[in-house]
Parts: structure tokens; C-alpha cells; sequence
């Protein structure tokens, strides 16, 4: 039971990573944002960029996320 | 369109029947309703085998439940390549209903993939359109109900009881109307027909070797040989003699940086859409009734923009390729 009770511990642990990710795609959101207010007709490219970065971000809490989801159904 | 509402009242009619069925199925408030308490489903992170026999006899090759997945995301894009030819071939000029839908997302990606890969966009446009397609079909997919919940019961020690339920039988963990003498003490659970392709990280490491090979075949058509200097870079290393090394170290990571892209696509696209089926479970045994509504409608959006992204980043990391090392170094020079 105590490595269950491990397991649960260390899958909490690992999601941690996500706080950076959330951040990161705060940032980017907040960034694109103020651009599109400034230059309306540069919407397009910038949504286009501010998708890829999104994708960049949440790529990490993603990995965080196999790794928990790992710890819990596969070890 | 003004006849259309017209059309559809009876819609709202069921959609109030299934919201009744469901309380009466899953709340068991002033002795009305069966009280049936959802169970969480086990997890299982790779496709599960629907038979023991290997296909072809090939060792370790089994029909697993995300090969039906894959046979259906693949349905779907063929079905829909057959209705967008017969919609062309019909010679409207605006095309609509399915073939509509379709031309309005291939224009649209066709106006990314002209802003970012310009010559080359018609080279790279077939790649863009034909991953964001398969991976769509494969995600949306999922959110077919029957979907992951119907399928073959077999023992597993973590499972939940088995219970006969009128002209039923089903894996239920207990509730008002539990017959307690037919429970016979082993524990089960089901594996499913279907499970949708991109909860397999066989899947989406293979489309990730694809997609990253090919952005590596794009950079040799358009640069030759001279690719290969991006990641052997001896060119500056006896001219300058600092910098030199440096860019030959550079050259090395971008080797490197090109094996991680595989991991980073495969593990995106997985971690996304299984931890979304998860997800789905999670809140289905948790409120029976109402809110997984709410996370069905996040899923449908996690899988386009999950699909636009895969289909994206091979997009811009193939255009990338065919632009020389050259010009790279004068763009960083000027930001």
C-alpha cells in the first residue's frame, strides 16, 4: 500500500511543471493580445504565432501530464 | 435558413427525454430512479488486444481496439474525400453542406501555409491537409458515444463487480437496485471495440517519425547536399577561431533538436487526447448527469486545435528547412 500511496504522491509531484506552462501561455496570450489592439490588420499572422507558441507552452505540461499519467497506470 | 428551426423542435424534445432518462437512471432522490452510481472505468495506456492471436502470425502484432480506431479515422477521410468529389463534380459554384465545410478549412490552411511557406507552398500544402485531416477524423472520433464504453468484459482484478440488470448485464459498483445474490465475487472490465487513434502513442510517434523524415527529404530538395552543413558546420571552424567551434556545437544541438521534435510531436498530440478521454471518464463518474456536456465541448476543441497544430508545426518546420542556413543567420541579425 505504500506505493500506491508513492505512486499518487509522485504523480501530484510531477504535475507540478505545470504552474511554468500556465504561466508561459498567459504571457503569450497577454502578448498577442496588446498586439492585436495595436495593429488589428496584423491579426491573422499574429493568431497564426500565437497558436504555435501556445502549442511550444503547453508542449511541457503535456510532458508532465505523460509523465503522471506513466507513474499512475504504468508502473 | 429560416426554415431550418422549424425543422429541428423535435430535437428539443429528446434532448429532454435523455436528460430525464438520465436523472431517473443516475439519481435515486425520494425512492424514484434506479440510483445507478457510474464507476470510474480502469485506465489503460496502450491499445488493448481484442484477441490474443497475432495478426499474420507476426510476433507482437495484435488487433488492439486503436487499430478499429484507426480503420475508422481512415473511413471517415476517405468517405469525405468520396462526398467533396461527388459535391465538385455536382458543378454548383458554391459548394455546400459537407464538401462547404471542407473547402472552407483546406482555404484556410492553404492562406497559412501561403504566408509562411511561400514558393514551396505547393509542395508542402498535401502534407499540412492530409495530417490535420487524419488527425482530426482520429480525434473527433472519440466523441462518438459507444465509443470506448462498449465492448468485451473479461476478469481484471481492479475492476468492479458484474451485475445482471434486468435484460442487461453490465459492470456497475453498487446502488439502490443491486441484486447482492448474483454477485459472485470476481471483478471485471471491459475492453472496448473502439478507441480512438490518437490515444495511441504508437500512433502518434509513427505519424511524428513521418512528419520530422520529411521535413528532413524537404530540406534536402531545396538546399542539396548544403543541408547537411546546418548539422555539420565546418565552415567557419578554422576561419574564426572561437566562433567556429561554436557553430560547429550549434550544428551538433540542431541534430539533437531534431530527435526531440519526434518526442515533442508524438507526446503532444498523446498526452492531449488520452488525457482528454481520461478526463471524460473522471467527470462522468463523478457528476452522471450534466457537466460532462461541458467537457465534451472542450474535447471538440482540444481535438481541432490539436489537429491545426500537428499539422502546423511540420508546416513551418518544413518551410523552415527549405529557407538556407543563410538567410536564417541575416533574419536573426535583424531581430
Amino acid at each position: 500500500m505504500e506505493v500506491e500511496a508513492a505512486k499518487l504522491i509522485g504523480a501530484g509531484l510531477a504535475m507540478i511543471g505545470a504552474i511554468g506552462a500556465g504561466a508561459g501561455v498567459g504571457i503569450v496570450v497577454g502578448g498577442a493580445v496588446q498586439a492585436m489592439g495595436r495593429n488589428p490588420d496584423a491579426t491573422g499572422t499574429i493568431q497564426t504565432n500565437m497558436i504555435l507558441g501556445i502549442a511550444f507552452a503547453e508542449a511541457i505540461a503535456i510532458y508532465c501530464l505523460v509523465v503522471a499519467l506513466l507513474i499512475l497506470f504504468v508502473f | 435558413m429560416s426554415e431550418k428551426p422549424k425543422k429541428r423542435v423535435w430535437a428539443r424534445w429528446v434532448v429532454l427525454a435523455a436528460i430525464i432518462l438520465g436523472l431517473f437512471l443516475f439519481t435515486g432522490f425520494f425512492g424514484i430512479g434506479l440510483g445507478i452510481a457510474p464507476i470510474m472505468p480502469h485506465v489503460y495506456l496502450p491499445g488493448e488486444k481484442l484477441s490474443e492471436t497475432p495478426i499474420l502470425g507476426i510476433e507482437g502484432f495484435y488487433p488492439t481496439n486503436t487499430l478499429v480506431g484507426l480503420g475508422l479515422a481512415n473511413l471517415i477521410v476517405i468517405l469525405l474525400a468520396v462526398g467533396v468529389s461527388s459535391g465538385v463534380k455536382s458543378g454548383k459554384m458554391v459548394l455546400t453542406g459537407i464538401s462547404g465545410a471542407v473547402e472552407a478549412l483546406l482555404e484556410m490552411l492553404y492562406g497559412i501555409t501561403e504566408g509562411t511557406a511561400g514558393k514551396w507552398t505547393k509542395q508542402i500544402f498535401p502534407w499540412f491537409a492530409t495530417i490535420t485531416l487524419l488527425v482530426l477524423a482520429a480525434n473527433w472520433s472519440g466523441l462518438v458515444p459507444g465509443n470506448e464504453t462498449i465492448g468485451l468484459i473479461h476478469e481484471y482484478k481492479n475492476g468492479h463487480p458484474l451485475i445482471q440488470a434486468g435484460p442487461l448485464t453490465t459492470i456497475w459498483e453498487g446502488g439502490a437496485g443491486v441484486d447482492v445474490e448474483s454477485y459472485d465475487g470476481k471483478k471485471y472490465a471491459v475492453v472496448p471495440f473502439l478507441r480512438p487513434v490518437s490515444t495511441d502513442l504508437n500512433f502518434t510517434f509513427a505519424l511524428a517519425v513521418v512528419a520530422v523524415v520529411m521535413i528532413q527529404v524537404f530540406g534536402f530538395r531545396s538546399q542539396g547536399m548544403a543541408y547537411m552543413t546546418k548539422f555539420w558546420n565546418t565552415k567557419t571552424l578554422f576561419s574564426k577561431p572561437i566562433f567556429g567551434v561554436i557553430d560547429f556545437g550549434v550544428g551538433i544541438l540542431e541534430l539533437i533538436s531534431e530527435f526531440s521534435k519526434i518526442l515533442s510531436f508524438a507526446f503532444r498530440l498523446f498526452g492531449n487526447m488520452f488525457a482528454g478521454a481520461v478526463l471524460l471518464f473522471v467527470i462522468g463518474s463523478l457528476v452522471p448527469v450534466f457537466a460532462q456536456a461541458m467537457f465534451y465541448l472542450l474535447e471538440f476543441f482540444v481535438g481541432l486545435i490539436q489537429a491545426i497544430v500537428f499539422g502546423m508545426l511540420t508546416m513551418v518546420f518544413m518551410a523552415q528547412a527549405t529557407q538556407g542556413h543563410g538567410e536564417h543567420h541575416e533574419e536573426e541579425a535583424h531581430a
